[in-house]
């Protein structure tokens, strides 16, 4: 009965059985909602860095008006490439 | 009563003003709560942890589940490079978690309800990793901000990109967490005023509203913390784990 592969099998079968137990309902429903919670302040965030960088570097070349659109631009690029790179986690821990 | 939603959130003095070198230090209540929150960390732990049981009782099985859930998600997100970091983790994620709960009470205080507070967390985890980051890698480290397989043209364009997004990671933790954390608030406050306006007649359905958006902000002041603190270790592995 208690032969060595026996108790493997049985180790086996209980270790996957907590890992099911772990990931199920709570705390995938949890990182899900932490997700999207997440994902929309990441492109705002980036849009508006963007903006104060531009607006600073055209205060110290005396540039106004076109650093801050060109680095709104980069921004809200930047906020999309963090959208997209925070899916991509997402996506990988599935 | 007070009619204004948004009064919750002033800071005000208590006892004696401090003032050292021209910087006003005086404590205010939301050093008060700060200080409550901390100290409720503490004590909970030190019940939680004095008798260590091999079965072990309702607190001490509270404190245990807190610990293996932040030592799983450093695992999980970060590896076990980033086993040295797991006091700072800890430590930040029960304060966020607290300072939230202790916000739900009535009449406290919520001291992450302030962009001030939470953007000095921010900005802390931030130049953090970025110190951890050129410890590790030295200046290696910067090539973080020039991804793999980009054609040469693009290169300059997608490294100002990329410097862009890292420094908008401390405006959006910091934001996230404020913003949640305040907007909620004043929902709950608007809600409880819609009750005495409408009075016994009608006012049982933002009544009920409140219950429920009560729940949620629960949900979302633990939420809140738990994304903190899991985009700290996020970072932390782009600063510990270099791969390009």
């Amino acid at each position: 009965m208690t032969t060595p592969d026996n108790f493997k099998t049985r180790l086996e079968i209980a270790k996957s059985k907590i890992k099911k137990k772990v990931l199920s309902e709570g705390e995938k429903r949890g990182s899900l909602m932490g997700n999207a919670f997440k994902l929309g302040t990441e492109l705002v965030a980036a849009v508006g860095v963007g903006t104060i960088i531009g607006f600073i570097l055209d205060s110290w070349f005396g540039t106004t008006p076109w650093l801050i659109i060109i680095f709104f631009f980069l921004g809200a690029a930047a906020g999309i490439m963090n959208v997209i790179k925070a899916a991509n986690r997402m996506q990988k821990e599935d | 009563m007070a009619n204004n939603p948004m009064q919750q959130f002033s800071v005000h003095k208590i006892g004696p003003e401090i003032k050292i070198a021209g910087i006003d230090l005086s404590f205010t209540n939301a050093s008060l709560f700060m200080v409550v929150s901390a100290a409720l960390i503490g004590i909970f732990l030190f019940l939680g942890t004095k008798e260590k049981k091999i079965i072990p009782d309702k607190i001490q099985l509270v404190a245990e589940m807190f610990y293996s859930f932040v030592a799983k998600m450093i695992s999980d997100t970060a590896g076990s490079k980033a086993k040295p970091y797991f006091p700072f983790i800890f430590s930040l994620f029960m304060f966020v978690l607290l300072c939230n709960m202790v916000g739900m009470i009535p009449y406290t205080f919520t001291v992450t309800s302030h962009i001030i507070v939470t953007l000095i967390m921010a900005l802390f985890i931030f130049i953090a990793v970025t110190i951890i980051g050129f410890l590790k890698h030295g200046f290696k480290y910067l090539s973080i901000f020039v991804p793999s397989g980009v054609p040469t043209v693009l290169l300059p364009l997608i490294t100002i990109i990329e410097i862009i997004s890292y420094l908008s990671r401390p405006v959006s933790l910091s934001v996230r967490l404020f913003a949640n954390m305040m907007a909620g608030h004043t929902m709950l406050k608007v809600f409880g005023g819609f009750v005495v306006s409408l009075g016994i007649l009608g006012g049982w359905l933002p009544l009920s509203f409140s219950v429920a958006l009560t729940g949620l902000e629960i949900l979302v002041a633990f939420l809140q913390a738990y994304v903190f603190a899991i985009l700290t270790c996020i970072y932390l592995n782009d600063a510990l784990n270099l791969h390009h």
